[in-house]
């Protein structure tokens, strides 16, 4: 009873860690207020289910929910390329917004507000990853190849080259750099990720609605991002594990769930606005927020 | 042609409850140059305080309704004084400021949830009457009241914005806060004032808002999704921009329905918005312009 409650938490930190790692990229490292990540997961989790109840093999629909988010996350990144700070935020929450809309109104392809049940487990070569362990270990090591590949970019030059980006725009175009090129390719990255969270959290769950790709969604991976600190990835993982892990407490207490989502929202809510005030940087964080 | 009636008259009675929503939302961020999201929380938690005094204590309804106000205004101050002005007075960026402004919305919404449930809440003032017909297009007396009611404020905001000295100081801070410090105006005072102005007219928003709908724990974020978006088709921070681009809004929504099924009403508003943060971001009135702004 208590291994399985441990595999599921271990499974849902696995898929954060992905998500918010991959939102850092856009995020931190490249200090684009990029506020529509939840959409990229939504399309990830919808292009992966979708795909896979019409009997696509897992890789292709875990590969076209990554070609998917990135795709819109490409097309998004080009329509935004002259927007900064504020105006840059706004206009990508109005895309998750548009994004939901589509997916609650698109009846004949996403269920409507009834969501996609029976979403099959993965099976790769043969392997049927089942029951929760095996699943476990495909989760653990997704998040894993993420970490290892999201490291490489962003300490490679070109992640140093998103960070002087970030900090300083012009001087980056003065050494001769296609900055727009660059915001670009660090968003269609970041969505790719999260379409790759997307597809294994459809899989994982077996059943997805619109509700779980509302901005209720955005506020604790919000939070993951600040308080591990802007373009920090360790601190991003630990963020992921506390953040997620607090809320989990609160099922000790023996509240009645009714209460429990609410109560957890407020602690959310109430440790950003903390975050924000006390400690902007978060734990490992080098940047402000701009 | 009693079709084309009909739209035009709920879209007019949509676009001026959003115009309320959109021309507070305007006052807070034309002087303190920050996205307040958390604005739609403060209508819902309003909406929920009519409900209370009206519905649980029984108090008359237009009491309930002056005590709805002046709690949105107080709520208005509390979250400026106890939120949004120790964050400023860490040097947080606008950014940081929109962040809490959401992280504010989902708290209240949450907070509504836990104090009076999920399920939703209507308040029987006005009964539904046989409505009047206009050029076959029916109106009912609510409705009626609640265009009236908007027409109404929108002129007294007007002269407070153009006449009194309260206005004016927050019109001279909209402009240039620089320059309205040099000449003697305490910035902080007019950015709470904006506050509570601003916040008290979400309160008015909430009592027409509850007459006309169900009141539901999270319909602050729908609702400012609505005035938002209002506010920008219009030019942000401009309150007359506000009024016009959300009647622009509210005939777009039904007037959309005419040709798509209707859940995509809100599909609409989302659209719009998109469109205009992407190709017109100074809006239809707005003229300023700053790319990094």
């Amino acid at each position: 009873m208590i291994e399985a409650y441990l595999i599921h938490l271990v499974i849902l930190v696995s898929i954060y860690i992905i998500l918010s790692i991959s939102l850092q990229v856009s995020f931190g490292f490249s200090g684009l207020l990029n506020l529509g990540h939840v959409a990229f997961f939504g399309i990830g989790a919808y292009t992966s289910a979708l795909l896979l109840l019409s009997g696509f093999s897992f890789i292709i629909a875990f590969s076209a929910a990554l070609f998917m988010a990135g795709l819109f996350g490409g097309l998004l990144s080009i329509l935004t390329r002259k927007l900064a700070g504020d105006y840059l935020a706004l206009t990508t929450l109005g895309f998750s917004f548009v994004t939901y809309a589509v997916l609650i109104n698109w009846k004949s392809v996403t269920n409507g507000p009834l969501g996609l049940p029976g979403i099959p487990r993965p099976e790769i070569f043969g392997f049927m990853f089942s029951n929760n362990l095996a699943f476990m270990f495909l989760v653990v090591s997704s998040a894993l190849v993420s970490y290892f590949i999201l490291h490489k970019i962003t300490s490679s030059p070109f992640g140093r080259l998103m960070g002087a980006t970030r900090d300083n725009e012009l001087a980056s175009q003065s050494l001769g750099k296609n900055t727009k090129k660059l915001k670009t390719i660090s968003f269609v990255i970041s969505a790719c990720f999260a379409g790759v969270a997307g597809s294994l959290f459809a899989s994982y769950i077996t059943f997805i609605d619109p509700s779980s790709f509302t901005f209720v969604a955005l506020i604790p991976l919000l939070l993951i991002v600040i308080i591990g600190g802007l373009a920090s990835l360790p601190g991003t993982v630990l963020a992921t594990i506390i953040i997620i892990l607090i809320p989990e407490l609160l099922r000790f207490v023996g509240l009645p769930s009714s209460v429990l989502g609410p109560i957890r929202q407020m602690l959310f809510a109430t440790i950003l606005l903390a975050i924000l005030y006390y400690m902007p940087r978060g734990f490992y964080g080098k940047v402000d927020l701009e | 042609m009693e079709i084309f009636f009909q739209l035009l008259l709920n879209g007019i009675i949509a676009g001026s409850i959003y115009a309320l929503i959109a021309s507070g939302f305007s006052i807070i961020y034309s002087t303190n140059k920050f996205v307040h999201f958390a604005h739609g929380g403060v209508v819902a938690l309003s909406a929920y305080v009519l409900y209370w005094l009206f519905s649980g204590l029984g108090l008359n309804f237009y009491i309930s309704s002056l005590l709805t106000i002046a709690f949105a205004g107080f709520l208005g101050f509390i979250v400026y004084q106890f939120i949004y002005k120790p964050l400023r007075g860490k040097g947080a960026s606008t950014s940081v400021l929109l962040i809490a402004s959401i992280a504010i919305l989902i708290f209240v919404e949450s907070l509504n949830i836990l104090l009076f449930g999920a399920d939703i809440k209507t308040i029987k003032f006005l009964e539904i009457k046989q409505g009047l017909s206009i050029f076959g297009a029916i109106i009912t007396p609510l409705q009626i009241f609640i265009i009236a009611s908007s027409i109404i404020l929108f002129f007294s905001l007007h002269f407070f914005m153009k006449k009194s000295k309260l206005g004016r100081a927050m019109r001279a801070v909209s402009g240039n806060k620089d320059v309205a410090e040099i000449v003697g105006i305490d910035s902080v005072k007019i950015f709470r004032w904006s506050f509570i102005i601003g916040s008290a007219i979400a309160g008015i928003a909430a009592v027409l808002v509850s007459l006309e709908q169900n009141i539901q724990p999270t319909m602050g974020t729908g609702l400012i999704i609505k005035g938002f978006t209002g506010a920008v088709i219009g030019g942000i921070g401009n309150v007359p921009g506000a009024i016009l681009g959300s009647l622009i809004l509210g005939l777009a929504e039904n007037f959309g329905i005419w040709f798509l099924p209707s859940g995509y009403k809100d599909a609409i508003a989302f659209v719009l918005l998109f469109v205009f943060l992407l190709f017109r971001l100074q809006g239809i009135l707005g003229t300023k312009f700053k790319k990094n702004d």
